[in-house]
């Protein structure tokens, strides 16, 4: 900031000696004083200096520079003496500013440069394309990664990555960190060299000499207290040792918030498979090369190894994106897209507003101008000054500007839960920078322009003569573009009333509305068994048995149930079906159907109803005929018409289940649809190995989160439990993107709202002061108080009313773009509509009341008198 | 005496600098005008006032030494020009002229 002020200084001085004198001033009597304040006292120094000598002595020639000094001044001198107006727009159009301002940070932040690495423009994210592969970030097979790196000559550092829930087994303190198992050139793609220690080598991936990690500092600092004695050491990973090799950078956390590193290394006995797809690949460009031939040369190897493998690699592809727009998530763009829409409108609301303030002040200044013009000032001298003053504006409100931005961008930050920022890359970086200075900056100038160059040429347009024998009303004409531009304000004010209105609906359903199951005063936690230590079935069974004796006995827990995917905990598979007397009609495409498989007690617990047949019972077990439940939707999807139940159907390459009854369908995750086939098998008779235990509890179920993790510690020690939360809190993550959409935009609506009705006002307001004659003629006729209250307000409603009917229609084009965002969680509905409109008609009514009954109180004798 | 012409904040300031003596430099200014005329004025102003007085020849000034305590910069000390000093003089007989048989409005 010292430097800052100091670089400002020094700019705004033309003398070196000054400078220098200056400079050592302030260093004198800083004291301890801050850099904010050195800032303070520049911009003080910097103006008296800009503005020296501009209005004295005989101007030599009237230089360009000279004359905008002079105007700038002015400019700013006629802002201090009208400070209630000034302020008014300078808080207007800081709101404007600031809500575009945030979301320019937020998508500088989040897509233009998400990752803090060295030229992350060179590292590029290679996806396989084909059918079923639709996510970009895991869609490599390893075989395939392999033959990628044996063969690329455009990228160095080939590497790929695959997550890993890496389960710290040291005994009484288990503890589950996100981490990645990464191939060699992982860190050298990414430009981080480890703090400490080493990174990862070729021979590092064989088996055997694999169990080796890279920690990240955070976990350096909570394990070892950054203890450099660290590098070497031992520390159990999912039952095994690892010897810790190496120390990532500070917040080096990549991909997905890692806390740990370890070789991608696969078991000769198993070689790496060519069928299986979750390897995310990552490579750096070499240099002189560039994305396109990266590109061309992977499109060229897809062709090769299609021929090679036709069985697994027939009509793959290869896509190949920069890191920042691989990792991009799909639905950032288009909330972004709908932000930056919302935050538009603000902008232009404000401009509106502004922009008649401004007439009604050219309208006041009509004389001044027409004096000046008839005195024989140029029209360009006049716009001129006009536009200065606009600028200066501009100017003053980019403080506010900043402010309202950096108010929306820690209220944000804050409210997102901190199991979410890992997976928004940029997150962490958030905040006001000096790009958002400039954007802020230049943004300002150019709504100036906007907003001033109305009422600019308005007044330079102005004939002098009819201006000086006008007795100052003004001319309708003038009354008229007032008038349209409040009624565009309403007519963009409502399609994001109405956007935003639909937005908050949506999501509060999904909250809040029926999810197919009780969701209050359940306790959720995940669990992941390292294959080490839990390496069959048998184990596995084992564990759930003693998990589920173990929860029971504490007091407050009313039923136990454990899942593979409980809903809403982030996890969903599904599972390739063959029905029983229903051959799939495309043996290429075969159903496929959500894959549950659940403890007997688990429909209790989450109390989903068995709306037929049977639920499972303990006496479903391995050796007993196998089992299943269908949802109601798979049901009626795979055997329409007809009873399931007693119907047969298998998991590909499994058992023959026998369906036993049909279960109501749930929200799994807010974004699938509600009606997802789901099959349901019993844990005994399909065990996982990793899950999602359901507590419902008595009382409030956060209060039961340390006795249930001391029961479960209690059945293994060395075993990590994860994502402890109540069912309730868990919805609330899952939906976060949904809730900061709704209330972003919420927020933005409200403004808009509010400065269309500040709008109508000031309209109304100056209208009705420019009639008092008018109307004290009409009162003085014998026009009564209600009779003016309906013609100003009946006036007002017209506005807005065309105001409304414009805006439905630029609601519904709106509408469709919401749809799109929201996955239809907000559809448009006329009843919203219309609400939305009254809601618009309602504030447009007490906005033009107040003026209104000033009116109807007039005194006719005084009116009359009005000059 | 009109060709050389003081405003009033100019008058303060080379005031304020033959008050200060040796010792006046762009700080004890500021000080010594805020604690005599009880008045305080921008920073940005009085350097502006500097410039300008030295432009006209009513100051000059001279480098100190470096000082640690201002980041190895030196002083600007100024000291008043005998024009100015007159000028001064100027104003101060043209004002006390003026205020001749006004007395009483103290």
């Amino acid at each position: 900031m010292k430097r800052f002020a100091l670089w400002l200084l020094e700019r705004s001085l033309h003398d070196r000696e000054e400078f220098e004198m200056i400079a050592g001033d302030l260093e004198e009597s800083s004291g301890s004083r801050s850099g904010t304040w050195h800032l303070g006292q520049v911009i003080g120094i910097a103006r008296h200096a800009t503005f020296r000598g501009v209005d004295r002595g005989p101007s030599t020639g009237d230089s360009l520079m000279r004359t905008t000094l002079r105007d700038a001044r002015l400019a700013f001198r006629a802002l201090r003496k009208r400070p209630a107006l000034t302020t008014v727009i300078a808080l207007t159009l800081g709101l404007g500013l600031g809500a575009n301002a945030a979301v320019f940070n937020l998508i500088d932040r989040l897509i233009l440069r998400p990752f803090p690495f060295l030229d992350p423009d060179r590292i590029m994210l290679l996806a396989e394309t084909g059918k079923g592969l639709d996510f970009k970030k895991e869609s490599v097979s390893p075989a395939n990664f392999r033959d990628w790196r044996d063969r690329t000559t455009t990228m160095t550092s080939l590497s790929a990555t695959q997550w890993w829930d890496a389960n710290l087994t040291d005994r009484g303190n288990p503890e589950r960190v996100q981490g990645a198992q990464v191939s060699a050139g992982f860190f050298d793609a990414l430009g981080m060299h480890p703090a400490l220690g080493r990174g990862f080598v070729l021979d590092d991936e064989t088996f055997g000499r694999h169990r080796i990690v890279v920690i990240s500092d955070l976990l350096w600092e909570r394990r070892f207290q950054r203890d450099p004695t660290a590098i070497g050491r031992r520390m159990m990973v999912d039952g095994e040792p690892y010897t810790i090799v190496g120390v990532a950078p500070q917040r080096f956390s990549f991909p997905d918030g890692a806390m740990i590193w370890a070789p991608l290394s696969f078991d000769p006995k198993t070689p790496p498979p060519r069928n299986r797809h979750y390897l995310t690949v990552v490579g750096r460009l070499k240099p002189g090369r560039t994305l396109e031939d990266a590109s061309s040369e992977m499109n060229l190897i897809a062709a090769r190894l299609a021929q090679e493998y036709p069985d697994d690699n027939r009509d793959h592809g290869i896509a190949t994106f920069t890191l920042s727009a691989g990792f991009l998530d799909e639905g950032t763009g288009t909330l972004m897209g709908l932000w930056q829409a919302s935050a538009f409108i603000v902008l232009l609301i404000a401009c509106a507003n502004i922009a008649n303030l401004q007439l009604a002040r050219a309208a006041e200044r009509r004389r001044e101008t027409g004096v000046r013009l008839a005195l024989g000032a140029s029209r360009t001298r006049i716009l001129r000054e006009l536009l200065t003053e606009s600028l200066a504006l501009a100017a003053v409100s980019v403080p506010f500007a900043l402010g309202f931005a950096w108010l929306f961008l820690v209220v944000m930050r804050a409210a997102m839960p901190a199991n979410i920022i890992r997976f928004v890359p940029g997150w962490e970086t958030i905040g006001p920078d000096f790009r958002l200075l400039a954007f802020t900056t230049v943004l300002a100038f150019a709504t100036a322009c906007i907003f001033g160059v109305l009422p600019a040429i308005q007044a330079a347009r102005s004939r002098v003569v009819e201006t000086l024998k006008d007795g100052g009303r003004t001319a309708t004409g003038r009354h008229l573009l007032r008038r349209a531009i409040v009624v565009l304000e309403m007519t963009i004010a409502l399609p994001l009333l109405v956007a935003a209105g639909l937005g908050v609906i949506g999501t509060n359903r999904l909250l809040n509305g029926p999810q197919g199951y009780n969701p209050d005063g359940i306790l959720t936690m995940k669990l992941v068994l390292p294959d080490r230590t839990y390496a069959d079935d048998a184990a596995r069974r084992t564990f759930v048995t003693r998990t589920l004796a173990a929860l029971a006995p504490i007091p407050g827990v009313v039923q136990v149930g454990i899942a593979n995917n409980a809903p809403a905990t982030g996890s969903s598979s599904s599972r390739v079906i063959e029905i029983d007397g229903h051959p799939a009609a495309d043996p290429k495409n075969p159903p496929e159907v959500g894959n549950e498989v659940v403890t007997p007690r688990y429909f209790q617990t989450l109390q989903i109803p068995i709306q037929r047949g049977r639920g499972f019972t303990d006496a479903d077990r391995q050796e007993t005929a196998p089992v299943a439940i269908v949802s109601e939707s798979m049901a009626r999807k795979y055997w329409p018409g007809e009873d399931p139940i007693g119907r047969r159907l298998r998991v590909k390459d499994g058992p023959w289940l026998t369906v036993v009854g049909i279960a109501g369908d749930v929200i799994q995750d807010w974004f699938m649809r509600r009606n997802v086939p789901t099959l349901y098998r019993v844990f005994d008779q399909a065990p996982t190995d990793y899950f999602g235990i359901v507590v419902r509890t008595a009382g409030d179920p956060a209060s039961l989160a340390t006795p249930v993790r001391e029961a479960l510690l209690r059945v293994d020690a060395s075993q990590p439990v994860f994502d402890l939360m109540t069912m309730r809190r868990q919805l609330h993550e899952r939906t976060i993107g949904l809730q900061y959409l709704a209330g972003v935009m919420g927020v933005f609506a409200a403004i808009s709202l509010l400065l269309a009705a500040v709008g109508l006002y000031a309209v109304m307001a100056y209208m009705l002061a420019q009639r008092t004659q008018e109307i004290g003629i009409r009162m003085a006729l014998g026009a009564s108080g209600r009779d003016v209250m309906r013609l100003t307000v009946g006036d007002a409603l017209k506005l807005a009313g065309l105001g409304a009917v414009l805006g439905t229609g630029l609601s519904m084009a709106l509408n469709r773009l919401m749809e799109a965002g929201l996955l239809g969680i907000a559809t448009g509905s006329v009843q919203v509509l219309i609400i939305f409109a009254g809601i618009l008609l309602a504030t447009a009514l007490a906005a033009a009341y107040f003026p209104a009954r000033r009116a109807a109180m007039l005194d006719p004798n005084t009116a009359l008198r009005v000059q | 005496m009109v060709d050389l012409y003081l405003g009033e904040l100019e008058q303060i300031v080379l005031l304020a600098v033959l008050r200060l003596g040796d010792d006046a430099y762009a700080i004890p200014i500021l000080e010594q005008i805020e604690r005599q005329a009880g008045r305080k004025i921008a920073r940005g102003a009085l350097y502006t006032a500097l410039a300008r007085l030295e432009q006209k020849g009513c100051l000059r000034s001279r480098l100190g030494e470096p000082l640690a305590e201002r980041g190895g910069r030196a002083r600007r000390y100024f000291a008043v020009t005998p024009s100015a000093v007159r000028a001064l003089k100027e104003s101060r007989a043209a004002l006390m002229r003026l205020w001749r048989g006004l007395e009483v409005l103290e």
